[in-house]
């Protein structure tokens, strides 16, 4: 209760120390027109890469425990929000400086735990943080699981910031995305588009309650919540699709598919794109070429949109999680679970570099690429 | 030793923590009530006479309660001595515990027979047992707020759960709260007649003092049999000392102590050729049965039953076959053991070798034209084993035809867990059904399940086969630089067991999936 109670301060006190230990290169701006990579690792480091050189440009230290280290960044891309200390607290650091500048406990209420599952993002315009609360009430005795929360804050609220709107939001909420007019964009059982005013939630795109004939409910896991060159908010999905209506799993078809949504226009997809023939954690479409989706788990995978067919794989030196782009769309960076970074052509699908960083696994982590 | 405790814990080894608490010392400096008072009562809610909430609308195992009071220990700060921990252990589950038929069905949790494939619907299966055992529930009694209760507990301390799979597909929290509580409330209530029948009618410990023959079964070492001496040691606590021999000679000697919860849960720690062994045994009548393990590596373990000097009763035949047209040694283990040993039809008692009240050995002769098939045993009026006589062997099965085996050690806290396996011979009688012959020694060996497998050289990697004994050993734990992605030792494998019949060899499969450490590893899988 203590913990929880002095979490902020405890996380000035960590930074405080640490940007003494190290504050030349933790104070080091990033330059602009250069293209960075953040990704997170344990123990609790932000690093910046530097994608001009493909190498470490600098690392953050941040408070608390490491856990899932999910990145968010602000539109003007000076600060990143990560989701930490094991899916309880956001904390806002401003890239150029390494130093905290937000920081909002997911636990609200009095008497509450709070976890976010990856659920939270920055808005369209950089004002407000949303969180999506999953709380329960530590009675003396007994726990009670409380609804969750859409949380949403002022991200000028700083070290202890508090939400000024609450609405009460359905379970099993992950990731989410603002799209260019304000609408947020949530995954959950269905794809949800949110109004953050009144707190709405509608069906935006059906998942669990798709009416696809002859499909089954597809099946959602996807935790990593990318800010892409695309400017879309991009889910993986895997389904059967029966021959007819006896529904035999023993014939049908294992498919990978999308949704996405355009977070410019709103306007949504769901697609199948190859067969299911092994498991991706992450996946995104080519910045170049929009009929090229990629995966990636053990082995990086391409495929051809259209044709509904896997072009190439490449082995990999071992499991990678997240898988992103640089803004050309010729190079792809692989993050998760090692502490190392792949770099693979995009076209050839050869690795050409891997940047090694210092700090442990990077687990979960949700990489982002961006220019400054 | 709060220190230690919490080492336990975080390394997943809570079986450590059970056994020690399980195995009270005698002196006890505060009484059950008083520790339910002073230290319980902290969070738990006074509910008239001495009752408090959550805890008196509950009732469990020994080991049930043990992991409820751990989980105060390690999830909410509880602080409670580990002697104090076994004063309340052995209180509720005395006073709160399950009667024997409410653990049927659900004691290979108990007895830690972990390659167990268990039975239950599949909406139980994938709420409940999609994480841990279903018997984890199915020993338990609850009424439907405790479930509810339970669900809650569940969710918000792990909230990563309605996101996993076969959770992720449904409303999860709904389908816990509007159909697994009404259940489980229905399927394994608070209140049974069964428990108040044996609160009345549970015997008294002392029906456990005296001498017990034994036989016991160990996968990759054979049969044995002995004499259990219990002497009483304290209230419901006992001494215990075990003197027997595998049916190759070898000795199966120690000491050690034991404890009885509910009138029939014992719970033993003997001491056998320097390993320490848990007994878990269920007591009824004059018979005790279940497994014994060694603490450290559960599924190093033996099939055990024994009967109480003074019953009659018939245990077991060693060998339990034998062919059409030899002749062979058999012994019969049990009590009581009086008057003419008969084999069944087509065989012969050629000479009585040895005969006491525990133990009859014979040398038997079956004729070259016994019919193969499955004969009673008895002695005198006692019945209950069998011999199987064949002339071939149809069918040979490994068992467990499933397994789990893990990695482990290479620099990590957790040790290996084997293989262990059985060749077990079937015959085909002469209605054309399949009958069991019995366990035969083999050959054993691994190969690769299938193209996968291969591929990726799980034979290599995971692990070695011992040939004459079926005990496979994995590979370390940890990432491998040698295989592909650097992957760990895990794998799929063909186990292969050849038994020789007369110079024909008959080959049976089986299949192990060798994966990694179980990191949580509570007393109730």
């Amino acid at each position: 209760m203590l913990h929880t109670a002095t979490r902020g301060l405890a996380a000035i006190a960590i930074l405080g120390a640490c940007s003494f230990t190290a504050h030349a290169e933790e104070s080091k701006a990033l330059e602009a027109g250069h293209e960075y990579m953040v990704a997170t690792n344990y123990p609790n480091n932000l690093h910046v890469i530097d994608l001009q050189n493909d190498s470490l440009y600098k690392t953050c230290q941040m408070p608390d425990a490491f856990g899932p280290g999910t990145v968010q960044l602000s539109p003007d891309r000076k600060i990143a929000y990560v989701l930490n200390n094991h899916y309880a607290d956001v904390y806002g650091v401003e890239l150029d400086s390494c130093k905290q500048v937000f920081h909002a406990s997911i636990t609200q209420q009095p008497g509450e735990k709070a976890r976010s599952m990856f659920a939270f993002t920055v808005s369209h315009d950089g004002k407000e943080l949303y969180t999506v609360a999953n709380p329960t009430l530590m009675l003396n005795d007994h726990y009670e699981v409380k609804q969750p929360r859409l949380d949403v804050y002022a991200t000028d609220a700083g070290m202890d910031a508090k939400p000024v709107r609450s609405f009460p939001a359905p379970r099993q909420l992950t990731i989410m995305q603002s799209g260019d007019d304000g609408t947020l964009y949530v995954a959950g059982a269905d794809v949800y588009k949110v109004n953050v005013k009144t707190g709405k939630f509608d069906v935006l795109i059906p998942s669990r309650h798709w009416k696809r004939p002859l499909y089954s409910a597809p099946d959602v896991l996807y935790v990593w919540n990318q800010q892409t060159h695309r400017h879309d908010f991009s889910l993986l999905y895997t389904t059967a699709k029966f021959k007819d209506k006896k529904e035999d799993p023993a014939t049908a078809d294992y498919l990978y598919g999308f949704f996405n949504i355009d977070l410019a226009t709103g306007k949504t997809e769901t697609v199948d794109f190859g067969p299911l023939t092994e498991i991706y954690f992450s996946g995104m479409r080519s910045p170049k070429d929009p009929n090229l989706m990629y995966g990636v788990l053990n082995r990086l995978a391409k495929y051809d949109i259209k044709e509904k067919k896997m072009l190439q794989a490449a082995n990999l030196d071992h499991s990678y999680y997240c898988i992103s782009f640089n803004k050309a769309g010729n190079k792809i960076y692989l993050a998760g679970t090692f502490n190392d970074v792949a770099i693979f052509d995009a076209d050839s699908l050869k690795q050409i570099g891997k940047i090694q960083l210092p700090g442990g696994d990077m687990a979960i982590t949700t990489a982002q690429i961006f220019t400054r | 030793m709060k220190r230690t405790l919490r080492l336990s814990m975080t390394s997943g080894l809570l079986a450590v923590a059970a056994c020690l608490a399980l195995h009270p010392e005698q002196s006890q400096a505060r009484d059950a009530q008083t520790i339910l008072k002073e230290t319980c009562q902290g969070c738990h809610t006074p509910e008239g006479e001495n009752a408090l909430s959550r805890i008196s609308h509950q009732r469990k195992t020994p080991e049930g309660w043990l992991m409820s009071i751990a989980r105060m220990q390690t999830m909410h700060n509880l602080q409670i001595s580990d002697e104090d921990r076994r004063t309340v252990v052995k209180y509720l589950a005395d006073t709160q515990g399950l009667a024997p038929s409410e653990t049927d069905g659900v004691r290979y949790a108990l007895e830690r027979r972990l390659n167990t494939v268990e039975q239950f619907d599949d909406q139980t299966k994938q709420m409940c047992g999609r994480c841990h055992s279903g018997a984890r529930v199915a020993l338990q009694r609850r009424p439907a707020q405790e479930w509810e209760r339970l669900v809650n507990f569940h969710l918000g301390q792990w909230p990563s759960l309605e996101y996993q799979a076969l959770a992720r597909d449904r409303d999860w929290f709904d389908i816990a709260r509007k159909d697994m509580v009404p259940l489980l409330a229905k399927r394994y209530p608070l209140d049974t007649q069964a428990w108040k029948d044996w609160q009345k009618n549970m015997p008294k410990a002392e029906a456990m003092v005296g001498q017990w023959s034994f036989s016991g079964h160990m996968p990759g070492k054979g049969e044995l049999g002995g004499i259990m001496t219990v002497s009483a040691n304290g209230t419901d606590q006992f001494k215990v000392a075990v003197d027997g021999q595998y049916a190759d000679g070898s000795p199966f000697k120690g000491e050690g102590s034991a404890i009885l919860y509910s009138g029939y849960e014992w719970r033993g720690n003997v001491t056998v050729d320097g390993v320490n062994m848990r007994q878990v045994f269920a007591a009824k009548g004059g018979e005790l049965k279940g497994r014994m393990f060694d603490k450290a590596h559960d599924e190093r373990g033996l099939d055990f039953v024994a009967a109480k000097q003074g019953t009659k009763q018939l245990l077991a035949v060693q060998p339990g076959y034998l062919k059409a047209g030899s002749e062979g040694e058999v012994t019969l283990i049990g009590s009581g053991l009086e008057g003419k040993p008969s084999f069944g039809k087509g065989v012969e008692v050629v000479e009585v070798l040895e005969q006491t009240p525990e133990r009859l050995r014979v040398k038997l002769k079956a004729a070259a034209d016994a019919a193969p098939g499955v004969r009673a045993v008895s002695v005198g009026a006692l019945k209950g084993v069998n011999l199987a006589v064949y002339r071939d062997i149809a069918e040979v099965k490994v068992v467990p035809a499933f397994s789990v085996a893990r990695i482990g050690e290479g620099g990590g806290s957790t040790p290996k867990v084997q293989g262990r396996f059985d060749a077990e011979a079937w015959g085909k009688g002469t209605d054309g059904k399949p009958y069991r012959i019995g366990v035969f020694p083999a050959q054993w060996k691994v190969e690769a399940f299938d193209e996968r497998a291969k591929e990726d050289e799980d034979v290599k990697y995971a692990g070695t086969m011992q040939a004459d004994s079926g005990v496979f050993t994995p590979g370390d734990a940890g990432p491998n630089p040698q295989r592909k992605m650097s992957t760990n030792n895990a794998g799929n494998l063909k186990v292969i067991a050849a038994v020789d019949d007369a110079g024909k060899s008959h080959t049976g499969e089986g299949q192990m999936i060798v994966t990694v450490q179980r990191w949580n590893n509570p007393p109730i899988p």
